[in-house]
């Protein structure tokens, strides 16, 4: 709910309209480098017991959002964000109209014990990455 | 928000019945107890997940059926795919009081790495993050055959140390510290091999894997970090990245000085460091303790990391990572650095270096705030001068990245983890508060509340009226960023064209031209300068009035009221006299001169008409003091209409504080003075013109005037009958017709009511100047309290006297 407003705060900010029909899946990986993301903090208690940062990313009408705690890399965070998103989208069928985001969360799980194994960012470069998509 | 078949599926899951849940889970139960485990079994189980997940309430499961779901987990039998589907459902389910997994037999890392999930998501009840934690290290001190994935634990064991450090012994973090160091210092640098895939045919000779590479393409020449490159990637490799991922908090967890070491018991921490300096190179490493050997190794690491970052990377990607990690790299040191004092002397040269090295570069902006902190916690026991660092830092890179959403949050972020920085007042981070203010302009969401908590550490006597202009100019700021932004660059000779008596056709020509240029650079200004003239901004403000819609200005601009209350509430606890009526009169002068935003305004006003009642209140001798200011403002027929919130708590202000009792100095001649302004006004605003319509007026202003015209009248006894002629004329004026089609009914009775309770306090004069002019001691009773609640309730007691109740009139 904060990232979806925090997002829509953004979007309007730089005047883009937010475009309220879902497009077609494209065959291409999708871009997202210029993707819309950001950070904002979270206070005590609202609803983390503890201060947590949040790095989120916007994908048409998909909102990722990755929940750090205060002594982590945000760049980090930023750049899984980024590695995490395309990867669901793509093996939950996240912008289709299905509901393998409900129905697959075995799908969802390998994935982040892959590239964030028991909520553990990982530094991999791209080749890493590859090797990690291989095994998939 | 979902599609509508996700919509549809989720509605049903959450409506399950306890029975038709019951008779499902039988159906699963027995198709799990089956010799395979197929699609329908992935299914089945891909349901009940939706199921469990779906409701905010635990729904509950057969005890037996948990327990199966544990027993398919474990076997060996079960595919991978049904393995995650049950623990993902075990998880669902936490805290689970059925559940009798137990780690300690598990021998397939993959498989226990799943089971210490579900273990760890129990809430550690009955001590299971220990139990886990135990397990790990027990696993990782054995020496695991190559295909034993060891890497598959370690970030178990970083979530264990995360939810409960000490479930760790000294002994086991030492085993662990061991490990770390070698799989850091010590991977293997040449690739891995590819799985043989097998087939008819395959070759079997495989090729010779060669040495790993650099992001660059480089052959490698030291030792592998996670910026080393390959086509496949060995295990000691890969555990060399987890080693890596999770060394900063291994290190904040465990790395801080317990014990003592033999080697420094009796040496002072310069003579350590003036040892390390003459024997650079590390020699006896393994007569370190764990700990230590560790932080040797991790440094080592890090360096390497920095060097590596200056690397060109073939693969764009790959830049990103190199920023992170120089972060991480930085970090790390800095930890380091604390833990053990003598590597500052080491790390000193080469960040000193890598500083040079990227601060020309603004993609690498980010890393300079680690950096800078580095340099806080350790500059000085180093004697470096680090003044240089932190003035590039807080002088350029706000005025040249403020658009740079995250490296907004992360400078913001240093100020607050650094604040007593923001106590010395001449230092380099106090004066670039006008700097760090574009990060809020520009990113007003995301840092709003930021701000908030960092405000009342840059605000003092000497900034307090700076601020506050720049906080009633913050959308301009905005405007004015936008501008600079979208303002290319032009060549010197196109700058002379600029001709001053043309005046400029667009905000982006103004931006270079003469009459505008200095108020832009003023409005843009890096560093603190406190201006004696605030008018000089009108033309600019203006000016920007074109943008004053855009949306990113409309976001600043519900920022302000927020700071400005924050502003006032923590000025008033250090604000002595000359600078409270210094802020007076600049409130009452600034009302004109705000940014062309209509909402922004109105909240403004709000904001600064309370917060002026406030400050009468904290310094009420002001009243006296400002009458000149005060009565220009009071005596502006405009004001009512424009400044309505102002206006009206200002003459409250007046007939609360024109007294007497609150400062020696108020004359008589005063009170008249402020009696006929005032009166002015009201007859202003009440005369009913026969012909023109009748503009409206907010009723509380009316009656605000009213009561504070009878508070000074109370007070000054010969201009009695004068109010008492007049509010007995405010049954007319409430009853004409071309009054009543323009005000509201109940408006116009709680105006009348009240100028009749007026009236008829004014008849016992002594009363009523009780009642208005209290000494100033009796102040804390709830009857002076809250005055605007005690006046009514002051005038209702009256008119009970006035009006004998039967039996209470003595004879």
């Amino acid at each position: 709910r904060q990232v979806a407003s925090q997002c829509r705060l953004l979007q309007s900010s730089s005047g883009r309209p937010s475009s309220p029909q879902l497009p077609q899946l494209p065959d291409e990986p999708i871009s997202l480098q210029d993707a819309p993301g950001g950070l904002f903090q979270l206070p005590p208690g609202d609803p983390f017991p503890e201060r947590v940062t949040v790095a989120w990313l916007s994908v048409v009408a998909l909102a990722f959002a990755l929940v750090c705690d205060p002594q982590e890399n945000l760049s980090l965070a930023e750049i899984t964000l980024r590695r995490l998103a395309p990867r669901l989208l793509t093996s939950l069928r996240l912008l289709g109209p299905g509901a393998d985001v409900l129905l697959r969360p075995d799908a969802a799980d390998v994935l982040l014990d892959r590239l964030l194994p028991h909520g553990q960012m990982l530094f991999l470069n791209e080749h890493f990455l590859q090797a990690v998509d291989r095994e998939m | 928000m979902f599609t509508a078949a996700a919509e549809s599926f989720l509605k049903q899951a959450r409506e399950i019945q306890e029975e038709e849940l019951r008779r499902f889970a039988s159906r699963v139960a027995a198709i799990l107890q089956g010799p395979e485990l197929g699609p329908e079994a992935a299914d089945c189980l891909q349901r009940l997940h939706l199921t469990v997940a779906a409701t905010k309430y635990p729904r509950k499961l057969d005890g037996k059926f948990v327990e199966l779901l544990q027993t398919v987990l474990c076997s060996s039998k079960s595919p991978e795919q049904i393995q995650v589907l049950c623990a993902a459902i075990l998880r669902e389910m936490s805290p689970c009081n059925d559940l009798i997994l137990s780690c300690d037999e598990i021998q397939d890392t993959k498989l226990l790495s799943l089971v210490c999930s579900v273990l760890l998501a129990q809430g550690n009840k009955k001590a299971e993050v220990s139990a886990v934690g135990q397990r790990i290290v027990k696993v990782l001190e054995r020496r695991l055959p190559e295909r034993q994935g060891a890497r598959y634990l370690l970030p178990v064991l970083s979530n264990v140390i995360s939810l409960s450090p000490e479930s760790l012994t000294e002994e086991q973090t030492n085993v662990v510290s061991k490990k770390m160091a070698d799989w850091l210092r010590y991977a293997s640098v040449q690739q891995g091999v590819a799985q043989p895939s097998g087939g008819f045919f395959s070759n079997p000779r495989t090729r010779q894997p060669g040495p790993v590479t650099e992001v660059d393409g480089a052959i490698a020449t030291d030792f592998f970090t996670v910026l080393s490159v390959g086509q496949y990637y060995t295990e000691d490799q890969w555990l060399n990245v987890q080693a890596f991922s999770m060394l900063r908090h291994w290190l904040l967890c465990y790395g801080a000085k317990g014990l003592k070491t033999p080697n420094s018991d009796d040496k002072s921490g310069m003579d350590r460091s003036v040892m390390s300096m003459v024997s650079t190179t590390s020699t006896s490493s393994r007569l370190l303790l764990p700990k230590d050997r560790l932080r040797e190794k991790a440094f080592e690491y890090c360096q390497r990391l920095i060097e590596q970052s200056n690397r060109r990377p073939l693969k764009k990607d790959d830049g990103d990572l190199q920023k992170a990690c120089l972060i991480e790299a930085v970090t790390i040191i800095d930890i380091i650095c604390k833990q053990d004092s003598s590597y500052v002397y080491r790390a000193v040269s080469f960040l000193k270096i890598l500083h040079s090295r990227i601060s020309g570069d603004t993609t690498y902006a980010r890393a300079l705030l680690p950096i800078a902190q580095f340099f806080l916690n350790h500059g000085k026991m180093a004697a470096v001068d680090s003044d240089a660092i932190y003035k590039h830092l807080f002088t350029d890179i706000p005025a040249q990245l403020f658009h740079n959403p995250s490296l907004a949050f992360e400078f913001v972020q240093f100020c607050k983890d650094n604040t007593q920085l923001f106590t010395e007042t001449s230092s380099i981070f106090r004066q670039s508060f006008p700097n760090l203010f574009k990060f809020l302009a520009w990113n007003s969401p995301p840092l709003i509340s930021e701000f908030v908590d960092l405000l009342p550490f840059l605000l003092d006597a000497g900034t307090a009226i700076e601020i506050f202009h720049l906080l009633l100019d913050l959308p301009c700021l905005t405007a004015a960023l936008d501008i600079q932004l979208r303002s290319p660059a032009l060549p010197t000779s196109e700058k002379a064209a600029c001709d001053p008596a043309v005046k400029p056709a667009t905000c982006l020509e103004a931006f270079r031209h003469p009459l505008y240029k200095s108020m832009f650079q003023y409005l843009l200004r890096t560093k603190s300068a406190p201006e004696d003239a605030p008018e000089r901004l009108i033309p600019l403000r203006q000016l920007l009035g074109s943008l004053a819609s855009s949306p990113r200005v409309v976001q600043c601009a519900e920022t302000v009221p927020v700071l400005l209350e924050l502003f006032f509430r923590v000025v008033a606890e250090f604000a002595d006299g000359p600078l409270i009526n210094q802020l007076v009169v600049l409130l009452l002068q600034r009302s004109d001169q705000l940014y062309e935003i209509p909402a922004f305004k109105d909240d403004v006003y709000r904001v600064l008409g309370s917060q002026l009642v406030m400050l009468c209140k904290l310094r009420p001798a002001l009243v006296v003091e400002l009458s000149t200011e005060i009565l220009e403002f009071s005596g502006t027929v405009s004001n009512i209409q424009n400044k309505e919130a102002i206006f009206t708590h200002m003459v409250w202000a007046i007939g609360e504080y024109m007294s007497v009792s609150y400062d020696k100095r108020c004359t008589v001649e005063q009170i008249n003075q402020f009696f006929e302004t005032l009166e002015a006004m009201l007859f202003e605003i009440t005369q009913l013109r026969p012909l023109a319509s009748t503009p409206s007026y907010a009723p509380r202003a009316i009656s605000v005037l009213m009561a504070t015209l009878t508070k000074l009248a109370a007070r000054s006894q010969d201009l009695i009958p004068r109010v008492s002629m007049f509010l007995s004329k405010m049954r007319t004026f409430v009853q004409s017709p071309a009054v009543t089609s323009v005000y509201c009914e109940e408006d116009l009775d709680e105006i009348l009511i009240r100028a009749t309770e007026l009236m008829n306090l004014l008849k016992m004069p002594s009363v009523a100047q009780f009642v208005f002019t209290p000494p100033v001691d009796v102040a804390s009773t709830r009857f002076q309290r809250e005055v605007n609640d005690s006046l009514p309730f002051a005038l209702r007691i009256v008119t009970r006297l006035l009006e004998p109740a039967p039996g209470f009139m003595p004879g």
